[in-house]
């Protein structure tokens, strides 16, 4: 049934389940009878062109554009070529993305132990500022203008300042 | 006689005569599958010359060897995809090909005899999707392989499979109604 073209082993267990099943039979007979029925209309229903609607159609086709042989087409070693052009560029594109980074990094000193160092110090001036103890939160009241300053340690608990 | 691969050699170097009859065994064929995917004789011609000046203009890509038929048979269909699209309303292509026995004035006579033909074919596909509709017409029209199908297609042997099959049931479910009606009317 689908497309016509089972494999032989479905098709003999298939044929066994239709000599046993008269529903499955009636089915099968009614679909083969429809599909012959449909084929058989579509062969007797076949249209031609008129001979000159048809020549018509052929010199526009012609006239419309000449077909284009370029010399590629019948250049012998157009596969080869392309191949290794692409191998070429891959091969240039891999430079550009893994040498040409490196070589940067090297050329600005980049990556460096000393450059390491030197960012390090530009985050961490000293070590005591490193890891912040006391953070402090300040309340001011706009009616009042009362202050109320909350001294917070690490741990985000209230430090009580005498 | 020469061999497809010849014509298509013929064709490239410039002889015009050779694009003739490398498509003559195909005339009837390409312009019914037009004619069945568009429901309409003048769109089926237009789709066929498309596909025509298609298969003129890239005939230098065509990879000797392969089938012809299978790649003019892809064009033409592609063809009347396109041609489908561009009218974006599936539901008018149905209410003409309803109307197709009256519009397309070919051969009176012939139409007259072919006309109950016609409208059960017509009743049969009108409710097939494109692609349903392409799948059948390939396999059980113009007696393309599964294969060959799915090339033409361009999907795989699975989903010709699935078009087609879908495709055979709702035929079948038209052909009964038109078998019931028929029992009816002569029971009158």
């Amino acid at each position: 049934m689908a497309g016509s073209e089972i494999p032989e082993s479905k098709i003999l267990s298939l044929k066994a389940h239709l000599e046993e099943c008269p529903k499955c039979r009636q089915e099968y007979a009614s679909y083969l009878l429809s599909l012959e029925k449909t084929k058989e209309w579509l062969a007797k229903d076949r249209i031609d062109w008129k001979e000159s609607d048809w020549q018509q159609a052929i010199q526009r086709a012609i006239k419309d554009k000449k077909p284009e042989v370029t010399p590629l087409v019948t250049w012998p070693f157009k596969k080869v070529w392309a191949y290794s052009l692409i191998g070429v560029l891959a091969v240039a594109l891999t430079l550009l993305f893994i040498i040409r980074p490196s070589i940067i990094q090297k050329k600005m000193g980049l990556g460096s132990e000393k450059f390491t160092q030197e960012q390090a110090q530009l985050f961490r001036s000293s070590p005591e500022e490193s890891e912040q103890e006391v953070v402090s939160m300040t309340l001011v009241s706009k009616e009042t203008g009362l202050k109320i300053v909350w001294f917070l340690n690490k741990n985000f608990e209230l430090e009580v300042k005498k | 006689m020469k061999s497809e691969d010849e014509l298509v050699e013929e064709v490239l170097s410039g002889n015009h005569r050779s694009f003739e009859l490398l498509l003559e065994p195909y005339r009837q064929g390409l312009l019914n599958m037009a004619y069945r995917m568009t429901g309409n004789l003048e769109e089926a011609k237009e789709v066929c010359q498309e596909a025509l000046i298609k298969v003129y203009r890239h005939l230098d890509k065509f990879m000797i060897g392969r089938s012809f038929k299978s790649w003019i048979y892809k064009i033409t269909v592609n063809s009347a995809y396109d041609s489908l699209r561009k009218k974006k309303k599936y539901e008018d292509l149905v209410e003409s090909q309803k109307k197709i026995g009256l519009s397309s004035g070919y051969d009176p006579e012939k139409q007259l005899l072919n006309r109950e033909i016609k409208s059960k074919i017509e009743t049969c596909l009108q409710n097939l999707s494109p692609k349903e509709k392409a799948a059948f017409l390939l396999r059980d029209g113009e007696g393309f392989s599964i294969q060959e199908a799915s090339e033409i297609l361009r999907c795989s042997s699975i989903s010709v499979r699935t078009h087609l099959s879908r495709a055979r049931k709702k035929i079948r479910e038209q052909f009964e109604k038109i078998n019931i009606a028929e029992t009816k009317e002569v029971r009158r």
